[in-house]
């Protein structure tokens, strides 16, 4: 399937794509767009205004993406909410994860374009949820 | 970056709300607040324009369609430089006025707070900071002032404090 998104990726949308192509659509392509009015015909847009699975009743997109498709999985939501923190900062969540993790992206955003930060942030993204997952069977910080 | 100063870019969010329900005006004024932004009318508030705060209005103005209200999105230039320095200026106050109050809240604790108490004040003001510090676009000397006596806090706690063992204690504890 094909995905847009807004160009310039930064937190929200860069775990969104992760998102996308672990739990939703491994044979997800993605394309940038600097308009919502490029956005491809066949394509779902994500993180864009307008679009269904972008902000909603003060949530992220990463958040309605696993709303909209029912993903429960506590890690995810663990996840999320970082993202949330990282993205809005709006102490909703503790997550003092979020504040570092947003100047990476950021940082990223500055040296790489969007396809390069899509593919360096896939196993940052896969190292946190594998951290959150040990942690939550573990009930505490893993090693 | 260079262009903070020089006439830059601007992003303005034009919106209009129902007077009723009051409860989305209250949380839009309150996000656009906890972005610093300036008015320039009523019904019209700026940012200087980059990725993160033209993202941060646009979220802002769907927010304010979803509730019924009228929001459009501007990309501005100030016609000459003595416009945009006075929106400068008026956020720069706003600022420094948020940073006065960390600084006397950081100078008022007494001599003989406990370190506890110094402690949880530094962490208090610290994030309180950072906050003012993220809706800063035009940081004024007062910054500087606020963040030393912050600091200053923190240093007090550190040589010979007898607040020690706040973070090891719980490790040792356990079995």
């Amino acid at each position: 399937m094909n995905w847009a998104t807004r160009r310039g990726v930064h937190i929200d949308r860069a775990a969104c794509a992760w998102l996308i192509r672990r739990f939703v659509d491994p044979d997800a392509r993605f394309c940038f767009v600097a308009d919502p009015a490029d956005v491809p015909a066949d394509a779902t847009a994500f993180d864009m205004r307008g679009v269904d699975l972008g902000h909603h009743g003060g949530d992220c997109s990463f958040e309605t993406i696993l709303r909209r498709r029912d993903l429960a999985d506590p890690v995810l939501w663990r996840l999320a909410e970082i993202v949330h923190e990282a993205d809005l900062d709006d102490e909703r969540y503790d997550a003092p994860e979020a504040r570092g993790l947003d100047v990476v992206l950021r940082g990223l955003s500055m040296v790489c374009d969007d396809e390069r930060v899509l593919e360096l942030t896939g196993p940052i993204f896969d190292g946190l949820y594998e951290y959150h997952h040990r942690a939550m069977l573990l009930g505490r910080e893993p090693a | 970056m260079t262009g903070r100063v020089a006439v830059g870019h601007w992003v303005l969010l034009c919106y209009r709300l129902p007077r009723e329900p009051s409860t989305p005006r209250i949380t839009v004024w309150r996000k656009l607040k906890r972005l610093g932004v300036v008015q320039l009318s009523d019904g019209m508030v700026a940012l200087p324009a980059d990725a993160r705060t033209r993202e941060q209005l646009e979220w802002i103005a769907d927010e304010i369609l979803q509730v019924g209200g009228e929001a459009s999105i501007w990309l501005a230039e100030p016609a000459t430089a003595g416009q945009e320095r006075d929106l400068a200026r008026r956020m720069a106050t706003a600022r420094a006025e948020e940073y006065a109050t960390i600084t006397a809240e950081a100078r008022a604790l007494t001599g003989d707070a406990s370190p506890r108490e110094r402690r949880r004040l530094a962490d208090k003001l610290r994030a309180e900071l950072r906050r003012i510090d993220r809706r800063d676009y035009f940081p004024p000397p007062d910054r500087d002032v606020a963040q030393a006596a912050v600091r200053a806090l923190h240093e007090a706690d550190a040589p010979g404090s007898t607040d020690a063992g706040d973070s090891t204690v719980d490790e040792e504890a356990l079995p």
